[in-house]
């Protein structure tokens, strides 16, 4: 008995050595063996044949778009309390300006390089940020959700009827290969021969931006300008007593996850190469929300975990029907004919009830204490965990 | 002594030499109730204002007047002489004006110590430039910040707490902290709205020590309070309001044994 407790001891102590971050990036040492361990399973499942290389490339680069979204959104609505209806109609100025700029099947035939997207995309989206968040973000939180909720029909309907801008609803095809000095292509054929390169390079450049991205936000969550964020949310009142601007804070909040938001979206058109107004449905604003929400509010390493949830769910529920034992129970439904895949959303929905249920706070809730790399003596922390544990073993 | 400090009806002292707050007729309505009628008062610097009135005298709209949260109708706020009305209520915190709220506020998912920091003023890193372009001045200053957060939690004795989440506090250590974190600003001037209300009698009378120990050492405060002994025994001028107006303003035993005040509290003729 005690021996096993000793045990447990012993292993949160290793744990917490693996919590130490190198170089103070935000990423712990724990973090980087969970992707490991998440990229060696995924590379099992390549080696199984579950998975088709090409297909499961593709859906990490889709993992990673719905990152960048979870990631924005975690800003305005897990930091700051930003009710944020509108992720698709940023997601949806980046990818236009993607495809206007970019794309042979622009109306415009601009044939820009994708950087230059991708800088545009940023701009456009932090300027129509800032124009919304002008008249919403003075008043309480509802306001911004009514306002985003219509700018997002908004934004739709202007790509769709706008065709000599837009090309409406036939849609923009086509878009030159992204970085394509990337030399992915060795590593690539390693592993398959017949696996396609641009999908792998798409893959990298989407994981390794929101690698970049991630680190410089979780700089921000953690520094005062973080702090002061997170006491808007709990309290707008009392921040403003303490002297915070928090109007202007706000502000920046919402502009840097939109922005966020529109590199997804510049993204998504180097992917898929295709891009229609159909895209910009309302339903792809709450599939981020869920995924924030399962992942963990406020939680910068369950907004990647959401991501990787919802790609899950949404992607996996598509082979339903190719299970026998699934198809087998849903025929055993007496009266009713289902079609397993039909039921998709109900099994999101399902999830969702569950995980609300059991893990209120999503699968990885924040629970760390924020404070800026340095500014507290290293030792002192992890001194505080020792004192705890001893306290648990007396209390025990 | 008393007739010395004794004023008119209104109540207005400004002729006080050094203010640190000082109020000129504010006035406030709401639709048709007059909240706050013709009030003006001034804090002496390094004193222990105290301000009392039955339920719905108008202290706390008062409080809210002049930490800009409610807009004035007329009448103007100054903090160090200078001219706040009309600003906004981070501006006029800025100023050196810190206010507490009746109802301590919590910081959901923060730590005491978190929670903290989040009083001092002018910190680079609120902004986010400096956060990867200001060399190592964040950390240096969070640095000096933490460490002063520390001083300031034993100060109040609380540092037992420093690790504990806010919302897993009781009211009365969340008054401290919220004190705690107010007096992290450095303020000219600090409002607490009901220091003690809902506070357990001990922790009361620690907190009264705590108040005048800052208070030698040249804080100023204002503070409304319901409970009367608490602030008769550190309170000194006491400002009375009743029906949005300034009642008397006088010491605590002058105040007492006023007919004004005990009908007031007691009802009588309106």
């Amino acid at each position: 008995m005690s021996e096993s407790q000793s045990d447990g001891a012993g292993l949160t102590e290793r744990l917490d050595r693996l919590r130490v971050e190198p170089g103070n990036l935000g990423v712990s040492i724990l973090d980087l063996v969970a992707v490991g361990v998440f990229f060696l399973f995924f590379l099992m499942l390549v080696a199984v044949g579950v998975l088709s290389l090409n297909y499961g490339m593709y859906l990490l680069g889709l993992a990673g778009m719905y990152g960048f979204m979870i990631v924005g959104l975690n800003i305005q609505w897990g930091y700051a309390g930003l009710i944020n209806f509108s992720v698709i109609a940023f997601w949806g100025i980046g990818a236009y300006a993607a495809a206007l700029l970019t794309s042979p099947g622009s109306p415009h035939d601009l044939l820009l390089s994708p950087v230059i997207a991708l800088v545009v995309a940023i701009v456009a989206a932090a300027i129509v940020a800032v124009l919304i968040g002008i008249p919403t973000l003075r008043l309480r939180a509802d306001y911004l959700a009514i306002a985003s909720l219509g700018f997002a029909e908004v934004i739709r309907l202007l790509f769709l009827n706008e065709r000599e801008w837009t090309a409406g609803s036939r849609g923009i095809s086509g878009a030159p290969e992204l970085f394509e000095w990337l030399p992915v292509e060795p590593a690539v054929r390693l592993l398959s021969t017949t696996a396609s390169v641009g999908t792998a390079r798409n893959t990298v450049v989407i994981l390794g931006l929101l690698f970049i991205g991630y680190v410089l936000v979780r700089r921000i969550h953690r520094s005062p300008w973080g702090r002061v964020i997170r006491t808007i949310r709990a309290d707008e009142d009392l921040a403003k007593a303490l002297g915070k601007n928090t109007y202007m804070m706000k502000m920046q909040a919402f502009v840097i996850g939109c922005v966020l938001m529109a590199v997804a979206g510049w993204f998504y058109m180097y992917a898929f190469e295709y891009l229609d107004p159909g895209e910009l449905e309302p339903l792809q604003t709450f599939y981020v929300w869920v995924a924030l929400i399962l992942g963990g509010t406020g939680s910068d390493r369950g907004s990647i975990v959401g991501a990787v949830t919802i790609v899950a769910i949404l992607e996996g529920t598509r082979f339903l029907n190719e299970i026998d034992l699934v198809v087998a129970l849903f025929e055993a439904i007496p009266g009713i004919a289902l079609n397993v895949s039909a039921v998709r959303l109900l099994l999101v929905g399902l999830l969702i009830i569950l995980v609300i249920r059991f893990r209120p706070q999503g699968i990885l809730p924040p629970k760390e204490e924020l404070i800026w790399p340095g500014a507290a003596p290293d030792d002192s922390r992890s001194q505080e965990r020792q004192a705890t544990r001893e306290q648990r073993g007396v209390d025990e | 002594m008393s007739t010395e400090l004794s004023l008119s009806y209104d109540g207005a002292n400004l002729d006080k030499d050094d203010a640190v707050l000082r109020t000129e007729s504010l006035k406030k309505s709401f639709g048709g109730l007059t909240a706050t009628d013709d009030v003006s008062i001034a804090v002496e610097r390094g004193s222990i204002t105290g301000m009392i009135g039955p339920n719905g005298a108008g202290k706390s709209t008062l409080f809210n007047l002049i930490s800009g949260f409610y807009e004035l109708d007329s009448g103007s706020v100054y903090v160090n002489d200078t001219e706040v009305s009309g600003m906004k209520p981070y501006e006029i915190a800025r100023s050196g004006l810190m206010r507490t709220f009746q109802t301590p506020r919590r910081l959901d998912g923060m730590t005491v110590r978190e929670a903290m920091l989040v009083g001092p003023q002018g910190q680079s890193g609120e902004s986010i430039l400096p956060l990867f372009f200001g060399g190592s001045k964040v950390r240096t200053e969070e640095a000096a910040n933490l460490e002063d957060a520390q001083r300031m939690l034993e100060r109040f004795e609380i540092d037992h707490l420093a690790n504990a989440p806010s919302t897993e506090l009781s009211g009365g250590q969340l008054k401290l902290v919220e004190m705690a974190r107010a007096m992290m600003a450095e303020p000219d001037i600090l409002l607490l709205d009901e220091p003690v209300a809902g506070v357990n009698p001990t922790l009361a009378k620690k907190l009264a020590g705590f108040i005048e120990e800052l208070n030698e050492e040249g804080q100023t405060f204002l503070i409304i309070e319901h409970d009367m002994s608490f602030i008769m025994r550190i309170a000194d001028p006491i400002i009375v309001l009743d029906q949005g107006r300034v009642l008397m303003e006088d010491t605590p035993d002058a105040v007492r044994s006023d007919e004004r005040v005990i009908e007031a509290y007691l009802g009588g003729s309106p």
